[in-house]
């Protein structure tokens, strides 16, 4: 069973590199049968990756010792949930799940792809054909998860208990199908720089992958986010650390992508920004994969620390960034130039969105890659944290965000800014009230909250006009509003949720940050500390016996101010004796929106404990707003207009009387 | 405005903004981020009160001090110097006497490092990078 | 031999996969603009919807609509322009054909056949632990125990049994972890605190760590002429450079000892080195050997013999799977040596030279190690 696993994996390499070379050689030289291997080869070798990745994960969960990946990233006495997930909670494994993963998307083109201009199609699969004989030359070079143990161990070495989290489970599956999804629009963009032309479906194919990608990524990322607030105990969303930055610059370019390539499919035009922001966002994922995986940064994610395989990872990211860039390059002025446009258009906003978030993806680079350098160059160690990217990113943000109402509203090619501005008066009104509310009314808002707050209304209330704008709400009469408002594109909902799903992750973290409060104090049993109008009471500890660990339990009863008990935060000093290792449970209340954040710290001499508690307003509306992003992603993937036109039996049949249609 | 100059307007627009921008990375490069220091350092450079770094080195053995209430001290030391540190809040899990430690904050007036985070090694066989770098040039602590 | 079958079956389907495309029958792939009109057409259609919905301005339909027959008409003349070259097969290509075809069994046996482990079966856990016990092997037993400890993680007598295996088995940080837990929950004694110490010196590489000395102090309060913890105290200071205190601690041990105690020798030996090394008043460290402090505790436990003898016979096991290890030889050949089975060392030299290649370095510096040993019989060769 193991064997196969190894076996089908080497045979998967082998197809790999039949799928680089044939069809690039077919479409160079026209050869019709060499092009046509790509698809067979390709959903082989997608075939032939999950073999290989079952295999593994059936020795992780049988518990197979024999492997040396299992002996050292798995137990027995793991829940089986976690010996499924440990399959990837490694590096080995999780480099087998991003070639399945790369595999599996390249087996979708070849599946949905015949409509394509065969060419087209041919090279796209070709250069994933390169980026999986990259990758799988790298595990079986350099991390091979099948290597054996002779004779195997009787118990694995692994159980952290940190690292068994439902959320760290699915995590970089997630964060996978978004690094890997931007490698189709990678290829996509290579495709059309050998090929010198860019057809009229290119930008309606990339799109959908950058759509799927920016949804997976979304997620993997507010995913993550959500797993260090909960775990670790700290009560922190978000630390700008070099790996959260290594998965947020191509989130950022993802995003940028998403929007040049609606320009480009609508008006042709920005076609060669479209391609080298393309290019970019898979170099950016690659970046991530080799800061995370080389261990270059040393925290808890890097858990390779193998310099054989940082270089490699460098190699292979030199290759095909440097190859790309050397590629566009040449090739870039080949392709023809698009539809020109106003500056004050819908394309012109785009393209303000693209600059804003393309120097954005800078200022994060800078700030993430600099104190690598500056410490391999001088050694000097800096640590470059929030403070740094509070004053880069967030002026960035600022105004792009301001504008973000603004576009759905333009015109293409000329537009009317003027009218754009009155038709969002009713938003701008409605911001500028609530900007008033908070600066009078709540106690501690600075002036930055109130604007803080009023930007993400204004964002909230500039998607909804959006909405009611195309529906024809006001204008038109109600019951023909309604009608016009249930057969809108799908792709407009999905403009709109995306837009509305950015004002709520805003506002909650501008209410985090700027309104949450925070009480550190020593608490005696029976002692009620008051947190943003709670009672909060403390009842002592309680030790528990769990199954593999020993806990003091805090108990918190939350009153509400007639003192009557609304629920009980439960929150624990974990110790586990076996590995002699304490965790901190931090106890969560989700109250509306916001939650009470309660984490224990050290008992003090006369029987006290050392407590911290967060009130942290509308905190939830992070990963809500990213949820709804998604929503609105998942809404435009599956709008029409998408589904690309152009299949190629209709195409053959009525090719002969294109020139007299329309 | 003519077309020419609507477009010479535009680009200078994007080459202001991009300006900006960049005057704004090094700005905050210089200003924003926190160098790391060990206590043997600090014997040579002089920090002047207020300057945010980052101090790194081994929590002094029987040198955790917690008073009544929520504050800590403690001393910091790599070998070369020590460092007397006051903290108000929760300290990590892994926060233990001979262990690495990193914490960021800034000199008192009196020389007390008075810290707004702590660090401690995130699991058994991690040790904050930094501070193992250091330790080991100084020969203090050997990888086997 | 249903492996077997199963690898040819895979490899069969993957040969099919780049077979049948290249044998089928060439189709006639519509040229790319006509793919390009159907885009338009499309996008056509899809401005009508949205001028109709009043998603957009009659005029910018408009204008949308011509810029879009605009596109359609310069493809026309693109498309005549450049008549599709299409060439026959050439024998480059069908070369190339034949490569692909080759490449994907050639290049999966070879790779495989270079790094798998076709003779090993899986083996799940519970296959395994469904044999008998007695064919178990020490780690199955260590592992059994380590079973019935997650458990039962509050069974201090269990922890005592399983720390002093754990060191003899060379897992330091296991044996570290072992004592503390039963001094957690036995309370401390001389004997847990010493191996305590012991166990984080090991971990530390033979170097006395800070919170080794600790435990040696804490054996020290309980039983004040504990003789490891003194031994291993004065190591310490001698580590640190204090060679003239080590001096006086290991005298003032000596003058301690019963006449009868093994530890006297080793004691006597250090000290004597201890004072030509202050003597020589060089800054350098001193301070017992590796040697020594292993030969000491050696001395300390009776059943330490048979514990070595296991951990030789596994070493030699690991290195008969697993030869290309140059270090594990020389630790084979001296362990042989220091239990007195010369002929064993021999065999062992012999057996690690021809895994490590006669001619190869490693294999030269084994030779001369086993000679430092006192191996003999390679210079008949």
């Amino acid at each position: 069973m193991v064997e196969t696993g190894h076996f089908a994996l080497v045979l998967a390499f082998a197809l790999s590199l039949v799928q680089f070379v044939l069809p690039l050689v077919g479409s160079r030289t026209g050869d019709a049968r060499l092009m046509a291997t790509a698809g067979p080869v390709a959903a082989t070798g997608f075939a032939m990756t999950a073999i290989s990745f079952a295999a593994l994960t059936a020795a992780y969960v049988l518990s197979d010792f024999s492997v040396l990946n299992v002996f050292e990233n798995s137990h027995s006495q793991k829940p089986l949930l976690y010996k499924f997930s440990g399959t990837w909670g490694n590096h080995e494994g999780s480099m087998l799940l991003w070639v399945l993963i790369l595999t599996f998307f390249g087996a979708l083109v070849a599946a949905f792809g015949r409509n394509l201009p065969a060419t087209l199609r041919a090279n796209v699969l070709s250069i994933q054909g390169l980026i999986g004989s990259a990758f799988f030359l790298f595990i079986l070079a350099t991390s091979n998860p099948f290597a054996r143990l002779n004779p195997a161990p009787i118990e694995g070495q692994d159980l952290n208990p940190v690292l068994q989290d439902v959320g760290l489970a699915i995590h970089p599956p997630l964060l996978y199908l978004g690094y890997v999804g931007f490698s189709v629009c990678f290829s996509f963009a290579v495709a059309a720089l050998i090929e010198g032309r860019i057809d009229a479906a290119w930008a309606r194919w990339v799109r959908p992958w950058t759509l799927a990608a920016w949804v997976f990524l979304t997620g993997g990322i507010a995913m993550g986010s959500f797993w260090a607030y909960y775990e670790l105990g700290w009560g922190g969303f978000w630390f700008w650390d070099p790996v959260e930055n290594a998965s947020f610059m191509p989130w950022l370019a993802g995003t940028a992508l998403l929007h040049s390539a609606i320009v480009m499919e609508k008006r042709s035009a920005l076609k060669i920004w479209t391609i080298l922001l393309a290019i970019l966002t898979f170099s950016l994922s690659l970046l991530g994969t080799f800061l995370v995986r080389s261990g270059v940064l040393t925290s808890v994610h890097a858990f390779a620390t193998d310099p054989a395989r940082g270089v490699f990872i460098l190699a292979i990211l030199t290759l095909f960034i440097g190859g790309a860039l050397a590629l566009f390059a040449w090739r870039a002025q080949s392709l023809a130039p698009g539809g020109i446009f106003h500056p004050i258009s819908r394309e012109g906003a785009l393209v303000l969105n693209n600059l804003f978030l393309s120097t954005a993806v800078a200022t994060v680079l800078v700030g993430t890659l600099y104190p690598l350098a500056l410490e391999a160059v001088t050694g000097e160690k800096i640590s470059v944290g929030a403070p740094f990217f509070d004053l880069t990113f967030g002026p960035l943000m600022v105004p792009l965000l301001i504008a973000v109402p603004f576009g759905p509203l333009l015109a293409w090619k000329r537009a009317d800014l003027w009218a754009a501005s009155q038709r969002l008066a009713l938003a701008a009104g409605g911001a500028l009230v609530v900007i008033l509310f908070v600066a009078l009314f709540i106690d501690r808002a600075s002036v930055f909250a109130a604007l803080g707050i009023g930007l993400a209304v204004w964002l909230i209330l500039g998607a909804l006009t959006d909405l009611a704008l195309k529906s024809g709400i006001g204008s038109v009469s109600t019951s023909v509003a309604l009608r016009r408002f249930a057969g809108l594109p799908r792709s407009a909902y999905g403009t709109s949720l995306a837009h509305l799903g950015l004002g709520l992750t805003t506002l909650g973290i501008v209410s985090v940050t700027t309104l949450q409060t925070e009480h550190i104090l020593t608490m005696k049993p029976g002692d009620t500390v008051e947190v943003a109008g709670y009672q909060l009471r403390f009842d002592g500890l309680q030790p528990f016996q769990g199954q593999n660990f020993t806990e003091d339990r805090g108990l918190f009863p939350l009153l509400d101010s007639d003192g009557d008990v609304l629920t009980t935060i439960m929150s624990a000093k974990r110790f586990y004796p076996a590995r002699q290792m304490p965790t901190t449970e931090a106890g969560i209340s989700t109250r509306g929106l916001s939650q009470m954040y309660v984490s224990l710290g050290d008992p003090v001499d006369g029987g006290g404990i050392v407590v911290r508690i967060w009130w942290k307003p509308f905190v939830t509306l992070i990963w809500l707003g990213a949820v709804v992003m998604m929503g609105g992603g998942i809404l435009s993937l599956l709008d029409r207009r998408l589904r690309v036109g152009a299949p190629a039996r209709r195409a053959r049949k009525t090719g002969e009387a294109t020139g007299a249609a329309h | 405005m003519t077309r020419k100059q609507k477009r010479l307007s535009i680009i200078l627009g994007a080459l202001a903004f991009l300006g900006t921008a960049t005057g704004l990375t090094f700005y905050a490069l210089g200003q924003k981020t926190s160098y790391f220091y060990m206590p043997a350092d600090l014997t040579t450079a002089s920090i002047a009160p207020g300057q945010r770094i980052r101090l790194g080195g081994l929590v002094e053995d029987g040198s955790i001090v917690r008073d009544q209430g929520t504050r800590v001290s403690f001393g910091v030391s790599d070998g070369g110097g020590h460092v007397e540190v006051v903290y108000d809040g929760i300290l990590p899990d892994l926060f233990r006497e001979g262990q690495g430690v990193v914490t960021e904050g800034t000199f008192d007036p009196s020389g007390t490092f008075v810290a707004d985070s702590v660090l401690a090694k995130h699991d058994e066989n991690y040790m904050p990078k930094e501070v193992a770098d250091s330790l080991k040039a100084q020969g203090v602590w050997q990888e086997d | 031999m249903v492996f077997w079958i199963v690898l040819g079956l895979l490899t069969v389907i993957a040969s099919l996969a780049v077979i049948l495309p290249l044998a089928g029958r060439r189709e006639e792939a519509a040229s790319a603009s006509v793919h390009d009109i159907e885009v338009y057409r499309d996008q056509l259609a899809e401005v009508e919807r949205d001028a109709e919905r009043g998603l957009i301005g009659k005029q910018e339909a408009e204008q949308a609509r011509a810029e879009i027959g605009r596109r359609i008409l310069k493809l026309d003349g693109a498309d005549k322009n450049s008549s599709e070259q299409r060439r026959g097969e050439s024998a480059f290509a069908r070369g190339l054909a034949m490569a692909g075809v080759l490449a994907v069994p050639l290049l999966s046996w070879g790779i495989y056949n270079s790094i798998g482990s076709p003779e090993l079966p899986g083996q799940p856990l519970a296959e395994r632990l469904a044999k008998n016990p007695g064919e178990s092997s020490i780690d199955e037993l260590v592992a059994r125990a380590e079973a019935h400890l997650r458990a039962n993680p509050e069974d201090g007598r269990g922890w005592d049994v399983l720390a002093p295996i754990y060191a003899r088995l060379e897992r330091p940080a296991e044996a570290a972890t072992a004592y503390r837990n039963a001094i957690r929950l036995l309370g401390p004694s001389a004997a847990r605190e010493t191996g305590l110490g012991e166990a984080l010196m090991m971990s530390a590489g033979g170097v006395v760590p800070a919170d080794a000395v600790n435990a040696f102090q804490r054996a020290l309060d309980i039983d004040g002429k504990d003789p490891k913890a003194r031994f291993y105290l004065a190591t310490a200071m001698a580590q640190e450079g204090r060679i003239a205190e080590a001096a006086d601690a290991l005298r003032a041990m000596l003058a301690d000892l019963p006449e009868t105690s093994p530890w006297r020798g080793v004691v006597e030996q250090t000290i004597a080195r201890a004072e030509e090394e202050a003597s020589r008043s060089s800054t350098a460290q001193a301070g017992p050997t590796r040697e020594d402090v292993e030969a000491a505790s050696g001395m300390s436990a009776e059943d330490r013999s048979a514990m070595i003898e296991i951990m030789v016979a596994q070493l030699d096991e690991r290195l008969r799977e697993n030869p290309d290890d140059p270090e594990g030889w020389q630790r084979l050949v001296r362990s042989y040596m220091v239990l007195g089975k010369a002929d064993e060392a021999r065999d062992a030299l012999t057996r690690g030279v021809a895994a490590l290649g006669e001619d190869s370095g490693a294999a030269r510096e084994l030779v001369a190690f086993a000679a430092e040993q006192g191996v003999k019989g390679m210079e008949e060769r």
